[in-house]
């Protein structure tokens, strides 16, 4: 519980842009901007086990304005960092698809680093809709 | 879709509106709907939405109750219509968790469902002060009638009801003190309960659609098993067969009537990969749990307190036992389905189902389409003891059997033997309990170690915090009583078998062997096992305010009649806290003759009375099931039972009279659909004990060649 309120300070913090302790191993503390980034998972998954999303950034994808990495960031899991890809001009459009394991409903963050030395964000809101007959599963 | 069948009901005042129709999208955006909750008719008539499922535990009644009660409406006029998930999923969720699950269904909506008819009641009553241009203040609600205090002027919520629902609902409500209710805490009758005696109620297998087409289906009999090949040859032009469909790990028959399919399915020549879980056996699985009494590694401490080794090393004596308790299957009356049609790029399910959410995102991911493409037609359930929440397996078929025969509809059913062979089991469980007593015979020492699979790993696939999953220890990790040196253990151990949520689930097995030991243990101390327990548990405990008020209302301190015994247990399971007292007599042929069987519980508070009584009951008809006959058995990695020839259900004529304590002790909102089989096997077997001097310590009791009179 204490590391789930502590992920979800820091994340609160990436969303007013500013540096903090969980982001900063990616942004090396450089600032975050909201935009450019559309993450799109749904807002309901019966299960965490797998959980389809998508990622596009908005990006000409030319040697000098490129997407070098995505990286994929959970409010609630065990690993915060779930993935990191990376990309350059060859992959012609910022776009990946992929599937992800979630521990229960969660923020998901995807934070996009340009070729400029930028970041920006995009977020969602996942709801996991466990029907488990349990107390201590909280949420 | 139009000339789909359409039969919407709506029952008399009082009852439930219900059918099978399809609602456009905005269905529920109709006015005048005062808030997501509550909609009030010109009429009069109050439609109270309810969001989780109905399976008789109750719930839609007494999540009524609760915002009518706030309301001040007028209870004859009250309608109950389920919450529309299409609707849920285009306004952002505001119905919240539909999950009819974990006891928690009152507990955990209670503040949102009183604070939506104290809104509404609010609104309604600025809405008729603004036409009378009075103070607000000066106005009051009951019965569904506003009055005006200085005039006497009044008008009723239907007449008030379009101007209230274009105002802002209030920022802040004050809820009423649970004293002063009127409609809550009375034993209402339920609203569901008329249709359902008039064989009017419709569940998921009563689903019917015109052009409806059949499925029976057929899974690996091996868990984790695939499909490698279908003869689909063999029964083509058979009687009505329309389709084959191979899936991953099943088979589908699809046919112009369920029967022919079902028929023509056990004719088709079906080959399996079995992988490995073939050679596994009820043996080899005990055998797998047993070494996890004993391995050094992958254990992990799920409480501790004091030093374990140095209280048993004082001890003035030891007692040390190993329990047991089996697979067991959920076996609803009605076997798993689903119904659903494809139609462009809208789907359309009809399951019986304890999370309709849940059974809406299946839906939208099975067949590759929005959320807001979807619509799960809410039906009551044939029973689920959380078989239908946790895994939506059968809706993940259902969709994937209609995706595959275009747009026409299909029913699918399990047959009653692939339910009980392809079941989300309840965990076996294996538990080496220790002891140590002092001189006076208090303990000074517990350890309990249990080898178990852990639900929450393999089926909801969360990590655990600490290794340790709380349901596989519960009763023990929480145990109530004062001892100064505890210490449990869990050793997470995943047969091939799948487990899940099973009605109680961990507090269905642990309290059995936590109270079946205490009685040991008071047995070893040569003291009254009431009296025993009483002594370890501290007085403000609520298990101690529970075992008083069962002890009393069974008259424990009375002797009983020639051969007949007691037995008692208290534990806390889902917030609430519940005893259990059986009167007993065993025949020199082992047949248990139970005389009594009071049930006690203190849930906080008491929305239903009646229901609360009523749960209580069914628990008891379940929990003897279970330890009577329940048991799932494996052989070739397979389940041995089938039916419920060998998978046994207490008959009418078996059930005991059970008397049920209610001792609510108010402040708190606990559980009532499971907790009420918590404290009942360690009862029993503790007055099975008193009256044959057998200590049983794994179930069911036929293995013990115990009988039920």
């Amino acid at each position: 519980m204490r590391r789930r309120s502590f992920l979800v300070v820091l994340l609160g913090l990436a969303f007013g842009a500013r540096a903090d302790p969980l982001l900063d191993p990616i942004t090396k503390g450089a600032p975050v901007r909201q935009g450019r980034v559309k993450l799109d998972m749904p807002l309901l998954a019966d299960n965490g086990n797998s959980v389809s999303m998508s990622v596009s950034v908005e990006s000409p994808m030319t040697e000098a304005d490129h997407v070098r990495a995505i990286h994929l960031i959970s409010e609630r899991n065990p690993e915060a960092r779930m993935a990191s890809f990376h990309l350059g001009p060859r992959a012609g459009a910022a776009e990946i698809t992929s599937r992800v394991r979630l521990a229960g409903s969660q923020r998901v963050v995807a934070l996009a680093e340009m070729s400029d030395g930028s970041f920006w964000m995009g977020s969602a809101n996942v709801v996991v809709t466990l029907s488990a007959c349990v107390d201590e599963l909280g949420s | 879709m139009t000339t789909r069948r359409e039969f919407l009901k709506v029952s008399a005042a009082g009852g439930l509106v219900f059918g099978f129709h399809l609602p456009a999208a905005n269905a529920q955006n109709v006015a005048p709907e005062i808030n997501a909750w509550v909609v009030v008719r010109p009429d009069d008539t109050v439609i109270i939405r309810y969001a989780r499922s109905e399976m008789g535990q109750g719930s839609m009644t007494s999540a009524a109750q609760l915002v009518a009660e706030e309301l001040d409406c007028d209870w004859s006029k009250v309608r109950v219509e389920y919450a529309d998930t299409n609707a849920h999923v285009r306004r952002k969720r505001v119905w919240g968790d539909m999950a009819a699950v974990g006891s928690r269904t009152i507990r955990q909506s209670q503040d949102y469902l009183r604070k939506a008819g104290a809104g509404a009641r609010e609104m309604l009553l600025i809405a008729a002060a603004q036409g009378w241009n009075a103070p607000v203040a000066e106005c009051t609600a009951s019965n569904g009638v506003i009055t005006h205090g200085p005039s006497g002027r009044k008008t009723s919520f239907g007449k008030v009801a379009g101007e209230a629902a274009k105002l802002a609902p209030p920022k802040e409500v004050t809820l009423k003190d649970p004293k002063d209710w009127k409609i809550a805490g009375k034993p209402i009758k339920r609203v569901d309960i008329p249709d359902i005696v008039a064989g009017r109620i419709r569940y998921g297998i009563d689903a019917q659609l015109p052009g409806m087409v059949y499925a029976a289906i057929a899974q690996c009999p091996v868990f984790g098993g695939r499909l490698k090949s279908v003869d689909a040859a063999k029964i083509e032009g058979r009687r009505g067969v329309i389709k084959v469909l191979p899936m991953e790990d099943y088979v589908a028959v699809v046919a112009d009537n369920w029967w022919r399919a079902k028929e023509a399915l056990k004719e088709l020549p079906i080959e399996w990969s079995f992988g490995a879980g073939e050679s596994a056996s009820s043996e080899s699985i005990l055998q797998f749990l047993r070494s996890g009494l004993d391995d050094a590694s992958n254990v992990v401490v799920a409480r501790r307190n004091g030093e374990l080794e140095q209280g048993l090393a004082g001890a003035a004596k030891v007692l040390e036992a190993e329990y047991f308790t089996p697979y067991l299957a959920h076996a609803t009356l009605e076997p798993m389905g689903c119904t659903a049609v494809l139609k462009d790029g809208r789907v359309d399910v009809w399951t019986s189902t304890q999370n309709a959410e849940a059974s809406h995102a299946t839906a939208a991911a099975t067949a590759g389409v929005p959320l807001e493409n979807v619509y799960v037609h809410r039906v009551q359930l044939g029973g689920g003891f959380g078989r239908r929440g946790g895994s939506q397996d059968f809706v993940r078929q259902g969709v994937q059997i209609a995706k595959a025969m275009g747009s026409t509809p299909v029913k699918l059913l399990w047959t009653r033997e692939e339910d009980t062979q392809h079941d989300f089991y309840r965990p076996l469980s294996v538990v080496r309990i220790k002891a140590g007593l002092d001189a006076s015979g208090n303990p000074v020492a517990w350890y309990s170690r249990v080898s178990a699979p852990s639900i929450i790993s393999t089926l909801l696939k969360l990590p655990l915090k600490e290794g340790v999953d709380p349901q596989a220890v519960a009763s023990f990790a929480d145990q109530p009583y004062a001892i100064p040196n505890v210490l449990i253990e869990y050793a997470q151990r995943n047969p091939h078998v799948p487990v899940g949520f099973w009605r109680t689930v961990g507090h269905s097995q642990n309290p059995f062997m936590r109270e079946s030991f205490v009685d040991e243990l008071a047995k070893a101390a040569g003291k009254d096992p009431y009296e025993y327990r009483r002594g370890l548990l501290p007085a403000a405990t609520k298990e101690h305010g529970v075992l008083e008020a069962t002890a009393k209302a069974a008259r424990w301190a009375e002797p009983l009649p020639a051969g007949v015994h007691r037995g008692i247990a208290v534990t806390e399971a889902y917030g609430s806290y519940v005893a259990a007292v059986a009167e007993l007599a065993v025949s020199d042929k082992n047949v248990v003759d139970i005389k009594r069987l009071v049930l006690g519980i203190d849930s906080g508070h008491v929305v239903n009375p009646d229901n609360v009584v009523a749960q209580m009951q069914g628990s008891a008809v379940f929990m003897l099931s279970a330890m009577f006959w329940g048991e799932i058995t494996i052989k070739d990695g397979r389940v041995e039972q089938s039916n419920f020839h060998d998978y046994r259900m207490m008959r009418l004529r078996e059930m005991p009279k059970v008397e049920v304590v209610l001792a609510p002790s108010g402040g708190f909102w606990g559980g009532i659909g499971e907790p009420g089989q918590a404290a009942i096997a360690p009862a029993i077997c503790n007055a099975l004990f008193a009256a044959t001097g057998k200590r049983v310590r794994s179930l069911p009791l036929k293995n013990h060649g115990f009988e039920i009179a």
